[in-house]
């Protein structure tokens, strides 16, 4: 037991510091520079703001209505090829998110597999907001599906059936039931979804390119800034650190009031 | 009226059961993994069928020849799982709510009142099911199935989780509910006490077969097979054979005994199964001995005794014969004592004509199940029609 604090104790101040003592330091620097203000309303911060904002929660909104009927398909159904895909929708978390970009270029690029087509279509995918839009979805998808499909299956699909038992229907069960129960999961899991929609960098960069307004968010301008503007870097960077924790704190908040383990 | 012929084969298991019952109270009765719960799902329509037809008051929710399969949403169908399956998110007025979406906010709150109080729970409807007593949880689980008006009751082990006295309590709610719906009620159990208590119809289960169905004196007194007669608590299954048959009385040979059984028309040398349930054996003071005319004296002594609290169980070693042959004897204490079996463990038992049932072990192979409505057991259901009481329903058309 004397063991303790040197064996327990030490590690985790150590791990703790080292988490923090960076984002520390970044807000350290930023706040008691003078032309903070002006570097916050300056266009290239606001416009990265503006399009990581859109682009994440368009992601989000993507990645809920594709990925909850294939979390309840995962969660409730046996099928011949469920490990296949399994796996597969796993792989973009472990995948390099450069590897994805290329990927996804090489798939819907111009000269990509259905490029063509969809150009022929007056589809013209690479280089656009759409493809940050898609980069994101490719690696949060994953995180969504994963967490929802877990949330899913641990809601027990007898209290489906006594539903229709008493003449309610799929949806209003599905609605009425299954998705309260499972809203600790789903909430975490969009949550995670979009921070790494928020922080995807690697596969936009491959894949949408720097081009400001357009595809440039903010990941992208922080690395872009971090050679000209070293301030707005950090700026950029503090935001996101801001925008990071909060959410984090909330979603905490909000599982911890509906934990399923409060209905047990 | 129910009329029910289900078929369903998974993996290791082959559920194959007919059967038709009507208002009463209708016991599923037998061990765990004979199929009771899967036809109580199948009959609430979450579970499919390979084939066969369910039949509820003329109308037919799911007809195999016709591809016919009522979703449950439209087969009004009450149904309380196992562990009563409450939304655990919503509180007890809005679980018994659940299935009232059709009705204004007025008559639903109204409804929902009623029945809050017929199941003696003003006060509660804004508690969490986590939040209720086992017996609560299972008045809610009731209340919100009725709350819908159901034609039929679907109950699974609904006794199961709770302890003695409450069961008793909630036992006596559920035969008042029956009486006082006036609905079909099935209820599925493993638990004799149940089938005591609730059964006007019961349903022994075993394998995913129906072994017999009947009242509680055709189920307890008369088993068909060796199996019923096990799971009803039979306990004294005694191998004897027909020594001699005459117009008065079957004389049966069993351990150097020659018993006077009641008569059947059976051949000599027949193998018999001789139930004699454990209250019906008769000790005999051995100072009566003589006292009336007496037959199929048995001697022998106590091996084991084990005491409840209101009987004593003993356990009789047939002379000249080995454990095999034991003989079970439930007696109250007071009679244990008047006895004196306390001091002295010789035993003298009376085995009443009128208390042994007879099972012919050679036809246990045709009465092993109740015929099947598939075209293969058609032949053995017409064969078999004249002495049974509870046709199959193809048999009556």
């Amino acid at each position: 037991m004397y063991l303790t604090p040197l064996f327990l104790g030490l590690p985790t101040v150590c791990v703790v510091a080292f988490v923090a003592l960076p984002l520390l330091a970044i807000v350290l620097k930023v706040l008691p520079q003078e032309h903070l203000w002006a570097t916050i309303s300056a266009p290239l911060v606001t416009e990265a703001l503006r399009l990581s904002l859109l682009t994440s929660l368009s992601s989000l909104v993507i990645a809920i209505v594709c990925g909850t009927p294939v979390a309840y398909l995962l969660a409730r159904y046996r099928f011949r090829g469920l490990r296949l895909v399994e796996t597969l929708i796993d792989l973009p978390m472990v995948l390099p998110p450069t590897v994805a970009g290329v990927a996804l270029l090489m798939a819907f690029g111009r000269r990509g597999l259905i490029g063509p087509w969809l150009q022929a279509v007056g589809l013209q995918l690479s280089f656009s907001t759409t493809a940050v839009v898609l980069a994101q979805c490719f690696v949060c998808l994953p995180f969504y599906i994963r967490a929802a499909q877990a949330g899913f299956r641990s809601v027990d699909p007898e209290l489906e059936r006594v539903a229709h038992t008493l003449g309610v229907s799929v949806w209003r069960t599905f609605f009425r039931v299954t998705v309260p129960l499972a809203f600790p999961a789903l909430l975490s899991g969009s949550v995670m979804a979009w921070a790494r929609a928020l922080g995807e960098f690697g596969a936009t960069m491959m894949f949408a390119g720097n081009l400001r307004g357009r595809t440039q968010t903010m990941p992208l301008a922080i690395y872009l800034a971090l050679e000209s503007d070293l301030l707005a870097a950090m700026v950029l960077a503090a935001l996101l650190i801001l925008v990071s924790c909060s959410v984090l704190l909330c979603l905490r908040a909000l599982v911890r009031r509906g934990e399923p383990a409060a209905y047990a | 009226m129910l009329e029910v012929c289900l078929q369903k084969r998974l993996a290791h298991f082959h559920l194959d059961v007919t059967f038709t019952t009507g208002q009463e109270l209708t016991v599923l009765f037998g061990p765990s993994g004979s199929g009771k719960s899967l036809t109580l799902r199948m009959l609430a329509g979450v579970e499919r069928p390979d084939s066969g037809y369910i039949r509820l008051d003329g109308t037919s929710l799911y007809e195999s020849a016709l591809g016919r399969h009522l979703a449950p949403q439209q087969r009004g169908i009450g149904y309380v799982p196992q562990q009563y399956g409450l939304f655990p998110h919503l509180t007890v007025a809005d679980n018994i709510a659940f299935g009232l979406t059709h009705l204004t906010r007025q008559t639903r709150r109204q409804r929902v009142a009623e029945l809050l109080e017929l199941f003696g729970m003003q006060g509660l409807e804004h508690r969490l099911p986590r939040q209720l007593s086992g017996g609560q949880q299972q008045r809610v689980a009731l209340a919100r199935a009725l709350a819908v008006q159901p034609r039929l009751l679907l109950l699974d082990e609904p006794f199961a989780a709770l302890d003695g006295v409450l069961r008793d309590t909630l036992r006596q709610e559920l035969m008042q509910v029956h009486a006082r719906w006036g609905i079909t009620v099935l209820v599925v159990t493993h638990d004799l006490a149940d089938v005591y208590a609730l059964g006007q119809q019961i349903l022994v289960y075993d394998r995913g077969r129906i072994l017999q169905q009947g009242t509680q004196e055709d189920v307890f007194m008369h088993p068909q097979t060796p199996r019923v007669a096990e799971f009803v608590h039979t306990r004294n299954i005694l191998s004897a054979v027909v020594e001699r048959s005459e117009a008065q009385t079957l004389w049966l040979r069993w351990h150097g005994y020659v018993l006077a059984a009641p008569p059947q028309p059976l051949a000599v040398g027949t193998s018999v199964h001789l139930c004699i349930r454990p209250s019906q054996v008769l000790i005999v003071r051995p100072e009566r001995e003589t006292t009336r005319r007496r037959e199929n004296l048995v001697r022998g002594s106590v091996v084991r005794e084990t005491m409840q609290t209101e009987t004593y169980t003993v356990y009789m070693r047939v002379d000249h014969s080995d454990a095999d042959s034991d003989l079970e004897i439930h007696l109250p204490s007071y009679v244990y004592y008047r006895l004196g079996l306390d001091r002295q463990k010789r035993l003298l038992v009376e085995l009443r004509r009128e208390a042994m049932h007879l099972i012919p072990s050679q036809e246990t192979a045709h009465h092993a199940t109740l015929p099947t409505c598939t075209a293969a057991s058609l032949e053995t259901s017409a064969r078999h029609d004249g002495h049974r009481v509870h046709a199959s329903p193809l048999g009556r058309r």
